[in-house]
């Protein structure tokens, strides 16, 4: 194991999405964790288009890590902005009531 | 031997901040720890020749969303004790789920080997002129609709989030272009010796 290859990264990314998909699964009632989880969960898709892209010599992997940039930013806008006004309704962020908003 | 040492120090630190950022006790710390890993994954793409995408994402991710996360958990005054409490119940399910996909990997390590080498490739252009030439030709309508959809998200927050307030006082623009100079400004002689009288 002398030199990089493909496989360092992907078993980095499927390690850094099974901890995403982890927190996923035991935070159920904060809910910034949650959103802090698909945080990880898109830096792991993240990590391996743009191995992916190097290790293949393709530049396109690169153009669509930043478009999933793009959409990660305004998601994270968007849940914040559900979470600030959620918080401003109930005084709390746990999860578990969040039913309630249909009513 | 230099890239493969510098590889697994950043990816430990990597794995290490993301556990932290999941088993934080104080959502702050979460965040705190989740900065130090999108750092980390920038050191790991700049390592493998991805300077722009790395940049970016230190830029986007730690100067903006992780940044956006610290303001809200600092805002909303969270108790912490009450929203660890009642974890044990999801362990298993997440047990399995992590197992399946170690299997997976286990898979992959063993049976399935990549045989290419970073070394060998020559780069007639850097980074970012490659990723120009392509992201303003091939990708020009992603490229504009990313930015729509950008747009969409800063209209979205500010709706959810914008209080309406009626003792707010104001600009109405109508009523300023309608007025003349009559109903602003009154000219008024005073004689001598009188001063102004009030009506």
């Amino acid at each position: 194991m002398t030199s990089l290859t493909y496989n360092h990264f992907f078993i980095l990314s499927l390690i850094v999405f099974i901890i995403g998909c982890f927190g996923l699964f035991l935070n159920r009632r904060n809910m910034i964790l949650i959103l802090m989880c698909i945080e990880i969960i898109l830096l792991a898709a993240n990590i391996n288009f743009v191995s992916a892209s190097v290790f293949l010599n393709d530049i396109n992997g690169q153009v669509f890590s930043i478009f999933i940039l793009t959409i990660a930013a305004a998601e994270a806008a968007i849940g914040l902005a559900i979470l600030v006004i959620y918080f401003r309704n109930k005084g709390e962020i746990d999860i578990t009531q969040i039913n309630q908003l249909k009513d | 031997m230099f890239l493969v040492g510098s590889f697994f120090l950043f990816a430990a630190f990597l794995i290490t901040t993301c556990i932290f950022v999941i088993f934080s006790k104080n959502p702050v710390n979460s965040v705190l720890f989740l900065v130090l890993a999108f750092l980390n994954s920038t050191f790991l793409f700049i390592l493998i020749g991805a300077e722009f995408v790395g940049i970016i994402l230190a830029i986007v991710y730690i100067g903006a969303v992780a940044i956006l996360f610290l303001f809200v958990v600092m805002m909303l005054d969270i108790q912490i004790t009450t929203l660890m409490y009642n974890i044990k119940k999801y362990v298993p399910l997440a047990l399995l789920f992590a197992g399946i996909i170690l299997a997976e990997i286990i898979y992959l390590t063993v049976f399935k080997t990549s045989k290419v080498n970073i070394d060998t490739f020559i780069r007639s252009k850097n980074n970012t002129e490659q990723i120009g030439d392509v992201l303003y030709t091939k990708y020009f309508i992603d490229f504009q609709l990313s930015g729509i959809v950008l747009l969409l998200a800063m209209i979205g927050a500010i709706v959810l989030t914008h209080v309406y307030r009626p003792t707010i006082k104001r600009q109405n623009i109508d009523s300023q272009n309608s007025t003349t100079a009559k109903d602003r400004v009154q000219l008024v002689k005073i004689k001598p010796g009188e001063g102004i009288k009030d009506d």
